[in-house]
């Protein structure tokens, strides 16, 4: 990395140019598959391919500069902040920015066998990224709303191109209540706009305490904290989300799944901390108590759902319910800790659900399961598949040393050391829900032989004879798998369990910004 | 004690001679085996009379717990002469009575351990010999099978519960107290001492934990029967002195000498009732025991004096009554008093032994049992030595000994006397007579010779026999007219009675209420037994269900979810019949898109409302 930055050195104020390149060339790049597909057929990926890979350069060359020498910072068009456009690349945005444009470049992995395919999916593909590395770097509250409607416009589109019109339900279902959820951030924006003249995040900052009409700052505080609580599908405001992951494409899963809700939850922290600040979260009544009160209900609501589903995906998307819920409270607990195991488990949870939404794609297209009571016998057939999923689930969990410990750890701290017990019972009991729904897919891949008779729906003839218990079932299609699927989830496992080892790293990465912000 | 006298004194440990016979027994052919057992004690009642005061074997166990395994001081060894001259009538006794070998092997372990807890002069040793005793004791009972293995049993989960109270004592006394070597000061007061009470009372027979004695003592052998009746008892009784030696101001002495009112009275009452003689003679252990508490809890020199000396006397006539006994039911086979009669005719010599040893018990001018009975009755007399407030315990040994007078003459009656003898019998065997009159003539001797008893006895000046009470000095004077006088009056009212209650005495057949404590402890063992497995299967079964029901909803969730909306109000669930072979597939939570904008509504209010007023 510091090789890479070293060679941007080189070529000057390239690097200054790189937030705005990051956003701009995957817009712009989504016209190419759709412009393209007029002459060749199948040129998305490779666009795609090319540009993601970019992006991981870009994002890692933007990552280099910013821990090692600040944040950087690039006004668009050269004009002043207070009401020209600016991109801010700092210690907190970078981490998401990591995350989206590796995560997006890993999911082509899978899609490149998996699918989706044809070039529109591209094009939402690139649209999607473009739009979530928009949210992650804009230094202002009103092009926050408008990368949010880019991405989410890109997630429906994505989502409405699942098989049947289960999918097309859900979509719509997202759209209507996306838009309703960005609405009322766009309210909330209109009052901050009101009260302080400023849309710009910084001079926002230094507005708000001197703001004389509080009472317009609250109930923006307020539209903007409910529009996000959507977004990031807080119990009971969730509705959206389980039907969208269920029915998105396999490919697409992935991608929505770690990255839109991640995004929208960055956006939450970046304006309860960089706009409004400590000092006004926790001087406003009621303000800690309601979002850590969303949190924790969430966390537990989302793992009881989880529990009694029988469709993984759909489990799984209640397991998000829960960990975002998990995000939101350590918000609520205003203290660097918890800022910092939120910002780790945002990272973390991103790439366990990539791994696992990736995972029972891989599974339902080799072995044709679905369902949880369809995933028994797994690990005897599909050893590294199983293997890889049970790591990610073990993750999951919070179990040492991975991702998912280290991140619950720094929250469960957080709340201890501000001393909300409750917070901090609950993150235990978290851990045991979260056990209860992994440990009935762990039990069911490991522990419970395969039935020919649960396979309720096979992809190819079933071999009917069904005497022949010791040979490998014939179900699914193994070969339709490959290389690049399986390592997309073989690589988010072992990350999931290196990362576990970086929670010092990112403690110190995450330095200066947190010191800022809490000072 | 250095060199050649520390040997000297190792080999004389009296514990361990006794035990080094107990084994030779077992090997030697019956006579000799039976003769080194008699010297064996012979040795014990020597080595009593000449041991020097003081602790001897003094050592540390485990490395720093201090111990005293010997320690002669008066008590100990008028102890140690009494059951040194008793084991060597016992063991001559049990030859002439056909003991098998391995029964006075075992009684000879038993009376080691017992003179091991005698000799103790800490509380560690102790509590060892005094386990050792409950389990050798029950072994001898054992050994003679049939009817007294139950009972056997019984007893031994009788001594093994004390054993372990006296244990908690000790246990408790050491945190106390910080060492186990007796200090002089007894128990250490409060939670030890209330230990101590319980524990050792189970072994003394306070009333309520007596119900072992009359239930074990009569079923085995007549020899085991002689062992028995004197040293878990007798031992016993002198470890509550040690636990509550003179000097020793405890809250607890005063209850305690109650109880020996309470005990005497109670054992001499169902002494009366009894048929079975060697019932009838173990309720009498109950009785007597009970004036050697009452002594000990009086606390006073005298008091102290007159139960040692009770003690001492005790274990004389009370094997001597048991040998007696012993020798009727060998020559008859008959244990009930009222199918027995006039058989002075036929076994004189046995006849004169147990007159000897009723006339010692029932405290007639002449023998012991009047001059030691005399000291406790004057030490609770507060016409005499006796403060206050024991009036009332005087009254209780005086009812008592009535009753002791009345049973006795009841026992000697209806077994020697009562008509003619429908039975032809031998008398007792030579080495039964010899036991008996040895025994006789010792309780005879310390009857008239009184200040041979006085000079052994402690707390009494040798030669002067004079002792300290609270009202300055006195001497003793058993002989004196005021004391023939109460013997007299104690005699003649106890005949008159007894002539006055013998028919419907006969009549009457009236169990020991506190034997309840058996169906008590059978009902209560089984109840507990049953309420230990029962709430473990119940708490099993709540378990199991509960993981089945856990694994059901994890297996079931929707038929789970279904189950708990339909209970609850106002929510309509549909029957829905799942398609895929038996098991739901999915479940129908669906939030409307209506709704949740209802639901988004809702809490924006509530949070705009919270954050804005």
């Amino acid at each position: 990395m510091s090789s890479v930055g070293s060679l941007l050195d080189a070529l000057g104020g390239f690097v200054d140019l790189l937030p705005v390149l990051l956003i701009v060339t995957p817009i712009l790049m989504a016209a190419a598959p759709v412009a393209l597909g007029l002459r060749f057929d199948r040129t998305g990926w490779t666009v795609a391919a090319i540009t993601a890979v970019g992006l991981v350069s870009g994002a890692l060359a933007l990552a280099a500069e910013v821990y090692t020498r600040g944040a950087v910072i690039h006004n668009l068009g050269g004009y002043p902040r207070t009401y020209g456009i600016e991109l801010v690349a700092d210690e907190f945005s970078t981490a998401i920015i990591v995350l989206v444009a590796t995560i997006s470049a890993g999911v082509l992995a899978y899609t490149r066998r998996g699918g989706p395919r044809g070039n529109t999916f591209y094009s939402a593909y690139l649209l999607l990224t473009g739009g979530l590395l928009g949210i992650s770097l804009t230094g202002d509250v009103f092009n926050l709303f408008v990368f949010l409607e880019i991405s989410s416009l890109a997630t429906y589109a994505l989502i409405a191109s699942g098989d049947g019109p289960e999918s097309a339900v859900a979509a719509l279902k997202y759209l209507i209540l996306g838009t309703i959820g960005a609405s009322i951030y766009l309210t909330g924006v209109a009052f901050l706009f009101m009260a302080t003249g400023t849309l710009n995040m910084a001079e926002l900052a230094l507005a708000i305490p001197g703001a004389e009409a509080q009472v317009l700052v609250r109930a923006a505080f307020a539209f903007i904290f409910v529009g996000f609580a959507l977004k990031v599908a807080q119990w009971p405001l969730h509705t959206w989300q389980p039907s969208a992951y269920q029915h998105a494409p396999d490919g697409v899963t992935p991608l929505v799944a770690a990255l839109v809700s991640t995004a929208s939850a960055y956006a939450l922290g970046r304006v309860m901390y960089t706009v409004f600040g400590p000092d006004f979260l926790t001087s406003t009544p009621y303000l800690t108590e309601i979002v850590v009160t969303v949190g924790t209900v969430s966390i537990l609501a989302g793992s009881t759902l989880a529990v009694i589903q029988r469709d993984v995906k759909r489990m799984l998307a209640f397991s998000s319910v829960s960990q975002f819920g998990l995000i939101v409270a350590a918000y609520g607990l205003v203290n660097e800790t918890a800022f910092v195991g939120a910002t780790i488990h945002l990272v973390g949870h991103g790439l366990m659900k990539a791994g696992l939404f990736a995972a029972v794609g891989l599974v339902s297209v080799s072995y044709g399961a679905r369902t949880v009571d369809e995933y028994a016998g797994l690990a005897t057939n599909r050893p590294v598949a199983a293997g890889a999923t049970a790591a990610l689930l073990i993750a999951l969990v919070g179990v040492p040393p991975a991702v998912g410990f280290v991140g619950k750890w720094y929250i469960g701290l957080g709340a201890v050391r501000a001393e909300q017990w409750p917070v901090a019972v609950v993150i235990f009991l978290s851990t045991m829900l979260t056990l209860a729904y992994t440990a009935r897919l762990l039990e069911k891949m490991y522990f419970t032989p395969a039935s020919p008779l649960e396979a309720a729906h096979p992809s190819e003839p079933v071999a009917a004879d069904g005497g022949d218990g010791a040979a490998p079932l014939d179900r699914g299609v193994p070969g339709a798998v490959s290389v690049g699927m399986v390592a997309l989830v073989v690589v988010a496992a072992v990350g999931a369990i290196a990362l576990g080892f970086a929670g010092g790293a990112f403690f110190e990465l995450l330095d200066p910004f947190v010191s800022e912000v809490f000072n | 004690m250095i060199g050649p006298e520390l040997d000297v004194l190792t080999l004389a440990y009296p514990p361990l001679l006794v035990f080094a016979a107990a084994l030779l027994v077992l090997v030697l052919p019956r006579i000799a085996g039976y003769a080194v057992g008699a010297l064996s004690l012979g040795a014990v009642l020597v080595i009593s009379l000449t041991a020097p005061e003081g602790q001897h074997l003094a050592g540390t166990f485990l490395g720093h717990f201090e111990v005293v395994p010997y320690y002669v001081d008066d008590f100990s060894r008028l102890v140690g002469i009494g059951l040194g001259f008793l084991g060597v009538c016992s063991v001559v006794y049990a030859y002439s009575s056909e003991a098998s070998r391995e029964l006075t092997a075992i009684a000879l372990a038993y009376v080691s351990s017992s003179l091991g807890a005698a000799f103790a002069g800490d509380w560690l040793v102790l509590v060892f010999m005094w386990e050792l005793m409950a389990l050798t004791s029950t072994l001898v009972v054992w050994h003679y099978g049939g009817e007294a293995v139950r009972a056997g049993f019984r007893y031994a989960l009788f001594h093994g519960t004390g054993g372990v109270i006296v244990l908690l004592a000790v246990a408790a006394h050491y945190v106390e107290a910080g060492t186990f070597v007796y200090d002089g000061s007894g128990i250490a007061a409060g939670f030890p001492a209330l230990l101590a009470v319980i524990g050792m009372g189970v072994n003394v027979g306070f009333v309520g934990l007596h119900v072992w004695l009359p239930d074990t003592y009569p079923r085995p052998h007549i020899a085991a029967s002689v062992f028995l009746s004197v040293f878990t008892t007798k031992t016993s009784a002198f470890v509550l002195y040690r636990a509550f030696p003179v000097g020793a101001e405890s809250d607890l002495t005063i209850y305690v000498a109650y109880m020996g009112g309470v005990m005497s009275v109670y054992g001499a009452t169902f002494a009366l009732l009894q048929h079975d003689m060697r019932a009838l003679l173990s309720y009498h252990i109950q009785a007597q025991i009970g004036y050697i508490v009452a002594g000990i809890g009086i606390g006073s020199h005298l008091a102290t004096a007159g139960a040692m000396s009770h003690l001492f006397n005790n274990i004389l006539f009370k094997s001597l009554l048991f040998m007696a006994v012993g020798v009727v039911i060998y020559r008859t086979g008959e244990e009930d008093l009222y199918k027995l009669g006039g058989l002075w005719r036929e076994m004189p010599l046995t006849a004169v032994g147990f007159g000897l040893g009723a006339l010692s018990i029932t405290a007639i001018p002449g023998f012991n049992g009047y001059v030691s009975k005399g000291m406790i009755f004057d030490a609770a007399d507060p016409g005499y030595y006796g403060q206050p407030e024991y009036q009332a315990l005087y009254y209780l040994l005086w009812l008592g000994a009535i009753g002791t007078l009345l049973s006795f003459i009841k026992l000697g009656y209806y077994v020697f006397f009562h008509g003619e003898s429908d039975i032809s019998v031998p008398d007792a065997k030579p080495g039964q007579t010899v036991a008996m009159f040895g025994l006789g003539g010792a309780c005879l001797l310390f009857g008239v010779w009184w200040q041979g008893l006085a000079d052994l006895a402690p707390l009494i000046e040798e030669g002067t026999h004079a002792f300290e009470y609270y009202g300055g000095e006195s001497h003793l004077h058993p002989y004196s007219a005021s004391h023939l006088e109460t013997a007299g009056i104690l005699t003649g009212v106890a005949a008159v009675t007894f002539v006055v209650v013998r028919k419907p005495l006969s009549k009457l057949d009236l169990s020991d209420p506190a034997r309840v404590v058996f169906p008590a402890g059978y009902y209560l063992g089984r109840w507990s037994m049953l309420a230990v497995t029962e709430t473990y299967a119940a708490v099993d079964a709540a378990v199991v269900g509960f993981v089945t029901r856990c694994y059901w909803i994890g297996n079931n969730p929707v038929l789970a979810v279904e189950e708990a909306a339909r209970r609850v109000p106002m929510v309509d669930v549909d029957e829905r019949r799942p398609a895929d072979g038996g098991q739901p597939s999915t479940i129908y939570l669906r939030t409307t898109i209506g709704t949740t904008v209802l639901l988004l509504t809702i809490v924006l209010t509530v949070v705009l409302w919270l954050l804005v007023s």
